[in-house]
């Protein structure tokens, strides 16, 4: 009776597991040439970003990207400050649709994908960050560069296992202007405004203007282009921007929001005004946006009048 | 009459108490960056509209230099977190993952494991 204990939670255990992924589909495919740093204590996380980020032609390694990355009181690295350093680093991190089939369209397009994973188990994480180099469908394999193996090799419906209990979280790294496999522009966009957020202006810049390449006339990365624009203080490229928006788009109330805070930038708080009033008529702004219009229309209201000298270069 | 005065006093007070109260508070933001762009087309309001999300650089700087980073380095470290990961780890920090193969597991739980790698459920202690 006694023996049983053992062998029940072990029952119970293997109970909460899922029933197995299905074999890989697709070509076989290694990239051989990926760069490996075996990885310190708890330091997998620098170890993976270095690899990806050198396989990118950005170079780093281990070392260099710890200080950024490291978390000594919890022995491991973050999400967030993992994307952080790469983009740091001048590299664009893009999180992937957390899809086996997204991972192995990167790694077809020759880009080895950063993974998160959960070596433990779902009440009892062990968080581990590797690099997917490859996958081989005919011997049901996924091929990492993982803590201090070079080339580690492991069963697909296992290493599906352990990306599910990381909610599929994986990054590739790409350089500013260039872009990844996944056909999904909003994805992508999200991406390069992180960038922008963060003041990376020239990469936010060339990312917008290869996704305008992509998907011709995209409003956000027509925006993105303008907002840029608008953070280096170069207000007449700016406006003419968020003019080309809105006269695809009227009714987009952020381009006109933004368009008024240039106005004002101009000098000219009368057009601003004018700009401003039509965004707040729109019908649909609500909640923090409609707050954003009416902060813009308070500081227009609170802007010195233009005066002879500047109105005339107020007009269009 | 003096009840009236009394009434328009009163209202004086309350509004120049609610200009003060507004003028303290951190003016929001006008200008709509591409981030706030996305999150709204994604979700019909914007990431700020939850004022509790909201969270200061300087408080999850201070979480940093707590967990061991040195304070120069955190400074930089939070400046290059967009505000949507800057509140993910200032809300969240604690549950958040840190990867790092890290076996902080004692006694019974780690034998659980080890039995559970060697039939070959799970796959910590790794083997060529």
């Amino acid at each position: 009776m006694r023996r049983r204990g053992p062998a029940l939670l072990l029952a119970v255990l293997l109970a909460g597991c899922a029933a197995p992924a299905p074999r890989p589909a697709g070509p076989a495919v290694e990239l051989g040439d990926t760069p490996f740093f075996a990885q310190t204590a708890y330091r997998c996380g620098p170890a993976a970003a270095a690899t990806v980020l050198s396989a990118a032609s950005l170079p780093a390694t281990p070392d260099e990207l710890a200080p950024a990355t490291y978390l000594p009181a919890r022995r491991g690295t973050l999400q967030a400050e993992l994307l952080a350093s790469i983009r740091r680093r001048g590299g664009l991190p893009f999180v992937i649709a957390p899809d086996p089939a997204a991972l192995q369209a990167e790694l077809l397009a020759g880009r080895p994908v950063l993974v998160l994973q959960n070596l433990g188990l779902e009440q009892l994480p062990v968080w581990h960050y590797a690099v997917v180099i490859g996958v081989t469908p005919e011997s049901n394999r996924v091929l990492l560069r993982s803590g201090t193996e070079p080339r580690h090799r492991m069963n697909w419906q296992r290493f599906m296992q352990t990306w599910d209990l990381a909610e599929r979280w994986g990054l590739i790294v790409l350089r500013p202007g260039e872009l990844p496999a996944d056909p999904d522009p909003i994805r992508f966009l999200r991406a390069s405004a992180a960038l922008e957020s963060v003041g990376l202006l020239d990469a936010a810049q060339a990312s917008y203007a290869a996704a305008l390449e992509r998907w011709p006339a995209h409003p956000l990365a027509l925006l993105g282009l303008a907002n840029v624009a608008y953070a280096r203080g170069d207000y007449r490229d700016a406006a003419s921007r968020y003019r080309q928006l809105l006269a695809r788009e009227p009714s987009n109330a952020i381009a006109r929001n933004n368009l008024a805070e240039t106005l004002v930038a101009l000098g000219c708080p009368d057009a601003a005004l004018n700009e401003i009033e039509r965004a707040l008529d729109l019908p649909a702004p609500a909640g923090a946006l409609r707050a954003a219009l009416e902060e813009t229309r308070r500081q227009i209201v609170a802007a010195p009048r233009e005066d002879g000298r500047h109105r005339a270069g107020c007009r269009r | 009459m003096r009840n009236r005065l009394f009434r328009e006093l009163v209202c004086m007070v309350a509004a120049i108490g609610v200009v003060a109260a507004t003028a303290v508070q951190p003016a929001a933001a006008a200008f709509v960056g591409t981030e706030q762009a996305l999150a709204a087309a994604e979700n019909a309001t914007m990431a700020r509209d939850d004022l509790s999300g909201w969270i200061a650089r300087d408080d999850v700087r201070a979480q940093l230099v707590g967990l061991g980073v040195d304070p120069a380095e955190a400074a930089a470290r939070v400046a290059a977190l967009t505000d949507a990961e800057l509140a993910e780890i200032g809300h969240h920090l604690d549950s958040l993952p840190a990867g790092g193969n890290v076996l902080a597991l004692l006694g019974a739980v780690f034998v659980v494991l080890l039995v559970l790698d060697l039939v070959g459920v799970i796959d910590i202690f790794s083997r060529t």
